[in-house]
């Protein structure tokens, strides 16, 4: 075809230019009357002249077509012609129809939904001036991240390193808000100058922040996000320059971000994002400067045309340079560089995949069933394929035909579907763990529109393919001949192909389940160290000159004890600087008198409760040596330390610690403290992390109080939270008071992302095994519905139900044997993609396996249930009769 | 002597080629001529041998006229109907003397070869 034949034809297949059949027809008319006039001239009466015409000049029918296949695009009218055809095809079957809309709505629609999540969260790349060079930069975690930064040592990168374009410091900060009389705790950062200039964004009203700005002793200016901005601001443009308060610190408002601005994800049990900003306000002379002090996060923009593999290169030489130099504030370890992107996101990253690789087994069953549905009707619809095909319809056309039909039923699956996954994302959103970011930005949009249609089509051309390929293969003489029982074998060995896949893939998904099922089951079984029944926390925040002192913060701890104490249905109340699974961190070295290590940075970083003397009993931890705190240790009394069980044995071994001298933190500074007790283990974050090694000391030695623990007489802890604010608003309405929640719930949150995948994978698999079992019961149901008439001899010659039954059995038992089998070899193959998300259950658990493979086994044999009756009713005078 | 049977059908490239010719030679003989005048042409000077499938000839003249060869307009035929009348261009001249060297040039070449002792069956 030539360039010039391809314009004309596209110009002939859309309208513009085109040359109307009328215009054809004409011609075709002349030519009918010339001939007519010939032959008229021949000597015939006009009658037979006209005939004669009309043979010569042959169908003019199968000339307007053929001139319109080379007026249009090849395909494009045929293409048009089939959709009419299959949209009436589809419309005269009716039930078919609705069935297949249906099971092709579930699986596109759960496929929908899950991708608009993954897209959100893993595939859309971050909204920064090239995302692309952006990393973090840290110590390489147990996890693989890279772990909190020092200024000092980041001072010294960014003197020695050559990869990056800047490195930029951010810390999270809890500022408490006052405007117009209310207190409110924001969720903030502390940035460097450079933070928003290494993300490429500016203030949408007023300035960034600058060298100037990021001074230890001037710190005093703030950037707002729009959120706040709209919410306590009044969205007023002349808040930048106005001058507000905050822990006693005055700051001038120097900006606002754009609404677009997505703050980076930092805090881990918290959906809020910053609201404000700050700069860092260091610099190396003051006390957060010491090289062992690691509390920021360290972001960079690599120079282009580096990667992150050699900057992580550069970087582990330029830390072993500063360990050579500085051996006692370095540990030993290799540095991460990790793109933003995977950072952020590396902890879900599994879980979403996993969830991604199921709806697409629930789509592959729901492909299987209505392939196999299509394989059924196609034995009824043979006469009216024959008929085509002896019209001269090739076997490209009726296979074409046939895959329009299902590209067509897959596109209406995919409009149900899309409208489903619209409805499921909002309760997608709310069952999903705080720990998935960006959440907020779950939308059905283009990309997962695209997406979808995408999946629509590939479903279409799946299912539609084995059956239009078996109707293109039928001898359509064979088919006008011979009467039904025609290639019924042929099609129900490919149907029942189809039952068995569709049994294995909801095999592996039960697996699945089942392994979840399993794993939560197991950390309900934990025992986190502590009794989390009965008990509420709450965190307050004390800021601002009011307390400066030690002196000012432990009075007001005491006030606030007495008044929660003397709350009714408290039974217990302690305070802490942080508790188990409160999402905080604060380790330290610890050191013994007279073992000191040769190098400090080394030690293990110990967690550090400060808390008030009750703390233990109240948490339910048990002492198991040694004595508890008591009112006498008071900040004038020896320093004192109770230490864990697992700081015991990895300091101490076998030795007892109670006695001992210790330091915190610095080995050179501070008083000596005596170890008085040990405390049994308590998990901090995590249920199916060993627990950490922890430390106790008596607030009123080393007060920072920011947790409150009450032990509450009934069960359900939060019945006194209201309660429990107001006595602390009216201690001192200034101090804020935030995150209230039972520790159940806290301990549930940790184990969020796993219910989340459970309870996805659970209903996946439910769907999977409904799907499966209507399949097989459709193939044993139409088995039975072509043997009828054997049945029925078999049944005048004396059969008894139990033979029967037993040859109903035989059409689906095997099947059912066959997906069980591959099933179990598909799951031993795929559960192993769930290793990270599974605890104290193997990923090819025999137990499991067998169970799932019972349940279904179950589930196949109640899908003969309504078929063997009705082969059961069968009477043999009629079976024999029919036909 | 040729005797040809067009069919509806795609595989006949050859053939298809060669309609394109004695459609172009036509209209170059006789001047502009409408559908029925070209097929009576082919009819006569095949001696009635070749019996063109009017599905064939019309896709052809739009083949034709999309490739920029010839190009068509209504006019008043010699009994005074309305006609559609075909004519050659001037990128279909060339078409012609282009197809008619490649025929010669492959005709020579089956001559030949049915021509040699060997190729008789």
């Amino acid at each position: 075809m030539t360039a010039r034949e391809l314009l004309a034809r596209i110009a002939g297949a859309f309208g513009a230019g085109r040359r109307r059949d009328a215009d054809l027809r004409r011609e075709l008319a002349f030519h009918a009357a010339m001939l007519e006039t010939r032959h008229r001239e021949g000597g015939r009466d006009a009658e037979s002249a006209r005939r004669a015409a009309r043979l010569e000049l042959g169908g003019s029918a199968q000339i307007a077509e053929a001139w319109r296949d080379q007026r249009g695009l090849p395909g494009l009218d045929t293409l048009r012609q089939d959709i009419r055809d299959g949209l009436r095809a589809l419309r005269r079957a009716p039930g078919f129809t609705v069935a297949a809309l249906a099971t092709l709505a579930i699986g596109i629609g759960a496929n929908t939904a899950i991708f608009t999540v993954v897209d959100a969260v893993l595939l859309r790349p971050l909204p920064y001036v090239e995302p692309d060079r952006l990393v973090t930069v840290g110590d390489r975690t147990a996890a693989g991240f890279s772990s909190n930064v020092g200024f000092a040592t980041v001072a010294d990168w960014r003197q020695r390193s050559r990869s990056f374009e800047s490195l930029a410091l951010m810390r999270g900060w809890g500022p408490t808000l006052v405007v117009d009389g209310e207190a409110e705790l924001v969720p903030a950062a502390r940035v460097s100058w450079n933070y928003f200039d290494m993300l490429g964004v500016r203030p949408a009203l007023g300035r960034g922040f600058t060298a100037d700005d990021d001074r230890s002793a001037s710190w005093q200016v703030l950037l707002l996000s729009d959120r706040l901005w709209r919410r306590r601001f009044n969205a007023d443009p002349a808040v930048v320059g106005r001058t507000i308060v905050m822990n006693d610190r005055a700051f001038r408002i120097v900006g606002v971000m754009p609404a677009a601005y997505e703050p980076l994800a930092e805090q881990r049990y918290e959906r809020l994002s910053a609201e404000l900003w700050a700069p860092l306000g260091y610099d190396l002379s003051g006390p957060s400067s010491c090289r062992s002090c690691q509390h920021l996060r360290g972001f960079a923009r690599l120079k282009p045309n580096t990667t992150a593999a050699a900057a992580a290169e550069e970087m582990q030489v330029i830390r072993e340079q500063m360990r050579r130099e500085h051996p006692a504030d370095y540990e030993t370890g290799t540095i991460a560089v990790i793109p933003l992107a995977r950072a952020l996101t590396g902890q879900v990253q599994a879980a979403l995949y996993v969830l991604l690789g199921a709806v697409a087994f629930v789509l592959l069953i729901a492909c299987a069933n209505v392939a196999s549905l299509q394989l059924a009707r196609s034995v009824a619809r043979r006469r009216e394929l024959a008929l085509r095909a002896a019209l001269g319809a090739g076997r490209t056309r009726i296979v074409r035909l046939l895959l329009t039909e299902s590209v067509l039923l897959s596109a209406g699956g995919a409009i149900a579907g899309v409208a489903l996954a619209a409805s499921a994302i909002h309760g997608l959103a709310a069952l999903a763990p705080v720990s998935l970011p960006r959440l907020d930005h779950v939308s059905v949009d283009a990309r997962v529109l695209a997406f979808t249609a995408l999946v629509a089509m590939a479903t279409g051309v799946v299912f539609g393919l084995v059956p239009a390929l078996h109707a293109g293969r039928a001898d359509p003489r064979a088919t006008l001949v011979i009467d039904s029982r025609g290639s019924v074998g042929v099609r129900s060995r490919a149907r029942s192909t189809l039952v068995v896949v569709d049994l294995a893939l909801a095999l592996v998904l039960l697996a699945g389940a089942g392994l979840m099922l399993r794993t939560v089951d197991a950390l309900t079984r934990v025992t986190p160290g502590f009794d989390a029944r009965q008990l509420l926390s709450f965190q307050f925040s004390l800021g601002g000159k009011a307390y400066a002192t030690n002196e000012q913060v432990v009075a007001y701890e005491q006030r606030t004890l007495e008044a929660l104490a003397a709350l009714p249905g408290v039974e217990r109340v302690a305070l802490a600087g942080q508790i188990p699974f409160g999402g905080n961190y604060d380790c330290s070295a610890l050191h013994v008198k007279g073992r000191m290590k040769p190098n400090a940075a080394d030690d293990p970083c110990i967690e550090r409760y400060g808390v008030t003397p009750g703390y233990l009993q109240t948490m339910g931890i048990p002492l198991r040596g040694g004595r508890d705190f008591t009112g006498d240790d008071r900040a004038a009394a020896p320093a004192v330390l109770i230490v864990s069980e697992s700081t015991a044995r990895l300091i101490w071994g076998h030795d007892s610690p109670i006695g001992s001298q210790v330091r915190i933190g610095n080995a050179e500074r501070g008083p000596w403290i005596t170890v008085v007790g040990v405390a049994g283990d308590v998990n901090h974050a995590d249920l199916t992390e060993p627990p950490r090694a922890a430390m106790y000391n008596p607030q009123a030695q080393r007060p920072d109080a920011s947790v409150a623990v009450l032990k509450t007489a009934t069960a359900d802890a939060t019945a006194v939270a209201a309660a429990a604010r107001r006595v602390v608003r009216d201690i001192d309405p200034s101090v804020p008071v935030y995150q209230v929640a039972s520790l159940a719930s806290l301990i549930g949150e940790s184990g969020a992302q796993r219910r989340f995948v459970t309870r996805l994978l659970a209903g996946f698999a439910a769907v999977a095994v409904l799907l499966a079992a209507l399949g097989l019961y459709g193939v044993v149901s139409y088995g039975v519905a072509q043997r009828t008439r054997e049945v029925g001899v078999r049944i005048a010659l004396g059969a008894q139900r139990g033979d029967v039954s037993r040859l109903v059995l035989r059409s689906g038992v095997p099947l059912v044997a066959a997906g069980l089998a591959a099933g179990t070899a598909a799951a031993l193959v795929t559960t192993r993609y769930l290793g990270s998300l599974l605890y104290g259950v193997s990923p090819v658990d025999p137990a499991t396996l067998l169970s799932s493979a019972v349940l279904l086994a179950g589930v196949a044999l109640l899908a003969h249930w309504i078929p063997m009756r009705r082969a059961l009713r069968i009477d043999p005078v009629r079976a024999l009769q029919a036909d | 002597m040729l005797l040809l049977t067009f069919h509806m059908s795609k595989k006949t490239d050859v053939l298809q080629g060669t309609l394109d010719l004695m459609v172009l030679k036509t209209l170059d003989t006789m001047g502009p001529q409408h559908g029925y005048g070209i097929a009576q042409r082919l009819l006569q000077v095949s001696e009635r041998l070749l019996q063109l499938n009017q599905g064939t000839l019309y896709p052809a003249l739009l083949r034709l006229e999309q490739r920029g060869w010839i190009t068509s307009k209504w006019g008043t035929s010699e009994n005074n109907r309305k006609a559609r009348f075909y004519s050659l261009t001037r990128a279909g001249r060339k078409q012609l003397q282009r197809e008619a060297d490649d025929w010669q040039r492959m005709a020579g070449i089956i001559s030949r070869l049915l021509g040699e002792p060997d190729g008789q069956p």
